[in-house]
């Protein structure tokens, strides 16, 4: 060893030796290069539910959970001074309320909100608000947005409830044709825990023919719906989707009528509109109303009719800018109603609605849309009375809609609607329609993500959470 | 019959040294024998010295040994002269006689028979007419006396009428003429007292004794006083002269008062001190004050080797009533105050506390006289050193590349928390609960720059490659004796990219194990290789204690320190283990020490042994497939580390030294470190760890063996022709990869996840309103965003300051709990959280919508504001504070003991009065190398 060293020579072939055998380990050690895994999140039961039904008064009110968690669970249904509690998943609760009903609280915990779907349904057959006015019960929320006819088009009512145990502090932002309406009364408004109120949007801002409306608590957490009664008829407008540049406004019925888009870009720039109906036979983009450009901070509104008019459908627009739509439906016959569908989520966890009818004069549509991929859903229905049916297999080739006429017990149904696994995404929307005198009556709900799921992200304790991470 | 022997004793004194021997040669009454000390001269005193006595008559000394030492040296091999009174006479080599001066002092000494010692008196060198002492006193403050005013002119005003001798406490030592018979039975000059006050303890002890001590006014000498005016270096000691002659001043004084009084002057001395350091600092004489503290500390904090020299005085204590009345009357020390006082009123020179060595001392002529000197003057040494220059160069270079990291908003990002809080809010941490200890470490460290943690980590983080540069060229002076070798190993380690990628990835751990590393190999060496026979077990161990304490350090911040050293250090107690007794127990020393200082947060580590791998700072994990040649040519990979080929220089100058054959002992360790280096980096990469502290010591390894080297190339260059080409062409590759790295280091602008104006994690409202023991929730997407994953972390009412982060974790239902309310499912999870503390919940942008959602949804939480750049939720419902830790007794016990611990540590650590360190490397001898690897 000592001669080794001592050699100049030995010492450098030692050395280099050592070196090799160095890069050898750590050559073979070197691990394959590995994919980052991804987290995906977890599917959990959501634990519970809190959802507020405007205005019952004189409305049907419907609400439902699935059966799909186990353990128990309970559904709290404030009616007024006699609270009903459900505790049996599967089971409809269905009341008719006296007029004059306070806005009325629907809360589950355990089983019994993993699903839980409430909807009210009011059908008047005479007087201003003659028609169906169907809503689906709203999760009290920091930000909801509207889009439909404005208060010079009709009777504009903003209904806000405030259940929560902190004071909301509301205010209203009103995009007209125009542009921004700045508006003094549109801020400021305070609701304390449990109060609610109504607000005459025309005392807000009397102008705009076509509005969209955002409405926001600066903190705390209001319920917020409106209800539209215009001479066409009365609907409640549906929650529509935060401002995006890809917006989906599904449950188009096939049945005639007039059909109109309202599309409104609430941001600081202009938005070129590209407009695609998805139909029975494939996507399409409309002759002569290939693209609509919207005006920044304004809402432009789009006849459709000659379109999609008799087909099932779903609009998707796509922008540049973000970008919010609804769509009114008119029913047909002399004295006509209106529904009201709006840009909505894909139901990738599935979705429920509480409220359908099928007898002899009522028609319960079930529109579903698939614009980008196949998809593969089960359809339930939960009958008020009575077995369950078998559940129907409904097959959406890609960039199609189908049509489902729901047939279901007479006294009244929810029907559940699961994607299956691999499914592409599915968008949808359940259609009321009732013939009576004078003219078809319609309602209408885009199908909203079911509160059955939730995705939980996973999560990781870290410190070094304090810092930006690069991204 | 006198017979004189005169003794010169020199050390870098050619300047004085000619005209000193002139004048001894050409005394009137002859010197009967002359004999030559030389203490390692460099500049040719030792020629001088021999042609004045002839070769054999002078000593050679080592360039560490004091005055004292030299001459019991001399002595010890002087034969006696039978029949004749003998004497010796101590001539410094800037000290000449007058040339009857000899004449005078042995006249005296046959008038005072009684007389043992005398000594003439002594004007300056340059002013020759420039009283600088006749015979001196002490005061009780152990200020040396020389009952002169400043700057006074020899008119004869002080010569002693009519016979020309006064009777004094004590001579200096130049020109002191000793009779032998007494210096034997005194046992000399205290040979612990290497430089001053030598005399002072000498002539005390003779007084003590009953003999006189005489100045003669007669004989003249002319001193320049080079020692103590600093006109050459001291090597017998690293201190400041002025630091030397206080320690010195109150030893002598401690060493030979009895009892009693000594207790009494020392408790008045402490406190005289005490009151002279606050004096100082308010004058704003900073250096002084240290001086002032550690002279005093010095003789606080050895009581031993006090008691040691006070046994060796026993008799001399005995006579104590006889030295008494000499010494300096009371008056004398208001009069010092006065002039203290009209010497700040009128700006003039700093307070001096020591008493001068003589009674003049000339600011202005000093600073001209420096210049004169060749190697010694303070500035011109400064920004001659070569050190001094690569350390300006380097914290050039750093600047020119940390630009965008200087100044701005917090510094953070990588590893490094962003840095908030002050020196206080360490210590709170660390003393409030079971905090690492690298945060001590960081609060003494912002201590020390006035409470600011900011400017500690600073200096640590981005001064990185500066410091672990003039770590490298000074730790290497012991063993690296070629300096452009030292330079250019100082400069590539600095600039390794170990170093760059440290910065550039805020990895303050491995920053301080990468500057402390040169640290830990030099005293490595000591522990291991030190051959000096006199002094080598206290220097060793020493040594060893000093290793511990730093290696303590270096664990705390990167415990995978201590398993690399510990690996490395039983290689060595295997290989030098049977060859020297006391390295095993040295080793054990330095091994245990941390283990000792860190006990319970080692015992954590244990528990939970994937932490070895971690670092001080965030965790930050690295990809485990670093290339095998990355590794190879020392590069750590990650942000902030050059290509690959930037180190190639480096190998091929590796490689190539091989190929000399020198040192072919300490090449082989040093390839053998470097080896193990890279083999533990492998290890260490494969586990997704960084591996910055194994290549490092690779790193080092690598250097030093080539270092050692490098002085054939100079030799090549003088041998000129084709081998000076090659000698060019080794320089050019050597120097090509510091160069490299640094210029690649400044185009990159030392880029990395480090960056300057980092946001507060925690929003200034949450920051506010936040209650003791309230926390806020950090959410906040994960790394690669797309992936949908969250990460959090809980603030505790203020940005975390360094070390928080290791924190226990919350725990698994906690994590659950937050995954519930990201997911908006509802239920008891907000619940959960407000019940552990949790008061609010922050999320920075990007805010992922889906979490906004369920955020907003969640009904016992209310927004408090959201805008582009971040959400802030608060909890309504009841949030139970969190309990604050329990007063944890043994936890404060053991910060005292940890406390405790270090002090005892660092006091044997300390070096002793001989801290001087042979500067040419140490050559092992041949029948060690049997050992090799």
């Amino acid at each position: 060893m000592r001669r080794l060293i001592e050699n100049r020579f030995g010492m450098l072939a030692l050395v280099l030796i050592a070196l090799g055998a160095v890069y050898g380990v750590a050559f073979v050690s070197r691990p394959a290069p590995v994919a980052p895994v991804k987290a995906e999140p977890v599917r959990a039961p959501i634990a519970a539910v809190s959802t507020v039904c405007p205005d019952p008064g004189g409305a049907t009110v419907t609400a439902v959970t699935p059966p799909n968690a186990e353990g128990g669970g309970q559904t709290l249904i404030e009616d007024g001074d006699e609270p009903a509690t459900v505790d049996e998943p599967g089971k409809l609760w269905q009341k008719t309320m006296a007029s004059g009903t306070d806005p009325m609280r629907v809360h589950a915990t355990g089983a019994m909100a993993a699903g839980l779907e409430a909807a009210q349904t009011r059908r008047a057959l005479t007087g201003a608000a003659r028609g169906l006015a169907g809503v689906r019960c709203v999760d009290p929320g920091a930000d909801a947005w509207f889009v439909g006819p404005g208060p010079a088009a009709g009777d504009l009512k903003l209904h806000l409830a405030n259940v929560e145990s902190a004071p909301a502090d509301v205010a209203l932002v009103v995009y007209s044709g125009e542009g921004q309406v700045i508006a003094d009364r549109a801020s400021g408004m305070l609701l304390k825990p449990g109060e609610h109120r109504v607000v005459d949007l025309k005392k807000v801002a009397p102008s705009p023919l076509v509005m969209a409306l955002n409405v926001s608590t600066g903190r705390g957490r209001v319920a917020a719906a409106v209800e539209a009664a215009t001479p066409e008829g009365v609907d409640w407008l549906p929650q529509t989707t935060q401002p995006a540049e890809r917006v989906v406004v599904p449950g188009v019925p096939g049945s005639a009528g007039r059909r109109e888009l309202y599309v409104a870009a609430p941001g600081e720039s202009d938005a070129v509109v590209h407009v695609k109906a998805v139909l029975k036979d494939g996507s399409y983009a409309l002759e002569n109303r290939e693209t609509v450009e919207v005006p920044a901070g304004s809402v432009v509104t789009l006849d459709l009719s000659t379109g999609v008019t008799g087909q099932p459908a779903a609009i998707v627009l796509t922008s540049e800018t973000p970008v919010v739509a609804g769509l009114k439906i008119v029913g047909t016959g002399g004295r006509t109603d209106v529904a009201f569908t709006a840009g909505a989520p894909s139901i990738d966890l599935g979705s429920v609605v509480a409220d359908a009818r099928s007898t002899k004069d009522v028609t319960s549509r079930l529109i579903l849309s698939a614009p980008d991929k196949a998809a593969d859903v089960t359809v339930t229905l939960l009958p008020r009375e009575g077995k369950a049916p078998e559940p129907i297999e409904v097959a959406i080739p890609a960039a199609r809609t189908k049509e489902i006429i729901l047939k279901g017990p007479a006294k009244g149904f929810s029907v559940v609607v699961t994607p299956k696994t691999g499914s592409g995404p599915v968008y949808g929307g359940r259609v009321m329609e009732e013939r009576a005198a004078g003219g078809q009556l319609v309602t209408a709900q885009p199908l909203a993500v079911a509160r059955t799921w939730t995705l939980v992200p996973p999560v990781a304790e870290e410190p070094s959470a304090v810092l930006s991470q690069p991204s | 019959m006198h017979s004189v022997t005169a003794i010169v004793v020199a050390h870098d004194g050619s300047r004085w040294l000619r005209d000193t021997l002139r004048a001894v040669l050409a005394q009137t009454r002859p010197i009967d024998r002359g004999v030559g000390v030389d203490n390692g001269s460099r500049d040719g005193s030792r020629d001088l010295l021999g042609e004045a006595f002839g070769k054999h008559s002078v000593v050679q000394m080592p360039r560490s040994s004091g005055f004292a030492e030299a001459v019991h040296e001399v002595v010890r091999r002087l034969p006696k002269a039978p029949g004749d009174t003998e004497w010796i006479w101590l001539i410094h080599d800037d000290c000449a006689p007058d040339a009857r001066a000899l004449e005078f002092l042995l006249h005296a000494a046959d008038e005072y028979p009684e007389t043992a010692v005398l000594g003439p008196k002594l004007r300056d060198w340059l002013d020759r007419k420039l009283l600088l002492e006749v015979g001196v006193t002490v005061a009780r403050s152990g200020r040396r006396e020389t009952g002169l005013e400043a700057r006074e002119y020899d008119q004869g005003q002080h010569d002693a009428e009519p016979r020309g001798v006064r009777d004094v406490l004590a001579v200096s030592s130049a020109g002191m003429l000793i009779r032998r018979d007494v210096w034997d039975e005194l046992g000399g000059l205290d040979a612990k007292l290497p430089l001053f006050r030598d005399d002072l303890d000498f002539c005390w002890r003779a007084r003590a004794a009953g003999h006189r001590v005489l100045a003669v006014t007669a004989a003249v000498a002319w001193h320049a006083e080079a020692s103590s005016k600093r006109r050459r270096r001291i090597a017998a000691s690293d201190d400041h002269p002025r630091r030397l002659a206080r320690r010195y001043s109150l030893f002598v004084l401690m060493a030979n008062l009895p009892f009693w009084t000594m207790l009494w002057s020392l408790v008045r001395n402490t406190v005289g001190s005490l009151i002279r350091t606050v004096l100082f600092l308010v004058a704003k004489q900073p250096a002084h004050a240290v001086d002032e503290l550690a002279a005093i500390g010095s003789v606080l904090f050895h009581p031993l080797r006090l008691r040691r020299a006070r046994k060796a005085r026993k008799a001399s204590r005995a006579g104590y009533q006889l030295v008494k009345p000499m010494f300096s009357p009371p008056s004398l020390a208001f009069r010092r105050i006065w002039e203290m006082v009209q010497n700040q009123l009128s700006g003039g020179g700093p307070m001096d506390s020591a008493g001068r060595h003589h009674a003049v001392q000339q600011p202005g002529a000093e600073e001209g006289d420096e210049l004169l000197n060749d190697d010694d003057g303070f500035l011109r040494r400064t920004f001659a050193s070569p050190g001094v220059r690569l350390f300006v160069l380097l914290t050039a270079v750093a600047i020119a590349a940390e630009r965008d990291l200087l100044t701005g908003g917090m510094l953070g990002g990588g590893a490094l928390v962003p840095v908030a809080g002050g020196a206080s809010d360490l210590w709170a941490f660390y003393t409030g609960e079971w905090a690492p200890p690298y945060v001590a470490v960081l609060a003494v460290l912002s201590t020390v720059t006035l409470g600011k943690t900011w400017l500690a980590v600073s200096i640590l983080l981005l001064g990185c490659v500066p410091l672990s540069g003039l770590s490298a060229y000074l730790a290497t002076r012991s063993f690296v004796s070629y300096r452009p070798a030292r330079v250019w190993m100082a400069a590539t380690y600095a600039l390794l990219p170990v170093a760059t990628g440290v910065v550039a990835s805020g990895r303050i751990g491995s920053a301080v194990v990468f500057i402390l590393l040169p640290v830990y190999a030099s005293l490595a060496t000591k522990v291991l290789a030190d051959t000096r026979p006199v002094s080598f077990n206290r220097v060793a161990r020493r040594a060893a204690w000093g290793l511990g304490l730093l290696l303590a350090v270096g664990t705390a911040f990167a415990p995978i320190l201590y398993v690399f050293v510990a690996v490395l250090g039983l290689l060595a107690a295997l290989s030098f283990g049977g060859v020297k007794r006391g390295v095993g127990g040295n080793l054990l020393i330095a091994l245990g020490a941390p283990l000792l200082l860190l006990g319970p947060w080692l015992a954590t580590i244990v528990r939970d042994p994937v932490r070895i791998l971690r670092e001080a700072g965030l965790p930050m994990t690295s990809s485990p497939r670093l290339a095998p040649e990355a590794l190879l040519t020392l590069n750590p990979g990650g942000p902030g580390t050059p290509p690959i080929w930037a180190t190639a220089g480096l190998l091929a100058v590796a490689l190539g030294a091989l190929l000399l054959r020198r040192h072919q002992f300490i090449v082989a360790v040093g390839w053998g470190v470097a080896i193990v280096g890279v083999l533990a980096a492998t290890v260490v990469s494969r586990m997704s760890t960084w591996p910055g502290v194994p290549l490092a010591f690779a790193a080092t390894g690598l250097l030093v063996s080539t270092a050692l080297a490098a002085h054939r190339v100079a030799e090549f260059r003088k041998a000129g022709g084709l081998r000076k080409a090659g000698a060019f062409l080794i320089v050019l590759v050597a120097f090509a990869t510091p160069v490299a790295a640094a210029t690649l280091w400044i185009m990159d602008r030392a880029e990395g996840p480090l960056e300057r104006g980092v946001r507060s994690p925690l929003p200034a409202i949450a920051e506010a309103q936040s209650k003791p023991g309230q926390g806020t929730l950090l959410i906040r997407a994960a790394a690669g965003g797309s992936t949908g994953g969250l990460t959090y972390t809980v603030l505790h009412g203020r940005t975390p300051v360094i070390g928080e982060s290791e924190r226990a974790a919350y725990g698994s239902d906690f994590t659950d709990a937050v995954a519930g309310l990201a997911s908006g499912r509802g239920g008891t999870d907000a619940a959960k959280l407000a019940g552990r503390g949790i008061a609010f919940v922050s999320v920075p942008a990007p805010i992922d919508p889906a979490l906004r959602r369920a955020l907003d949804s969640e009904p016992t939480m209310a927004r408090v504001t959201l805008t582009d750049r971040a959400g802030l939720w608060r909890m309504t419902g009841t949030v139970t504070p969190e309990r604050p830790p329990a007063d944890d007794a043994w936890h404060r016990w053991w910060l005292y003991g940890q406390g405790a611990l270090v002090v005892i540590v660092l006091i044997l650590a300390a070096p002793g009065a001989r801290t001087a360190e042979a500067e040419a490397p140490e050559e092992i001898p041949a029948g060690r190398e049997r050992v090799a690897v």
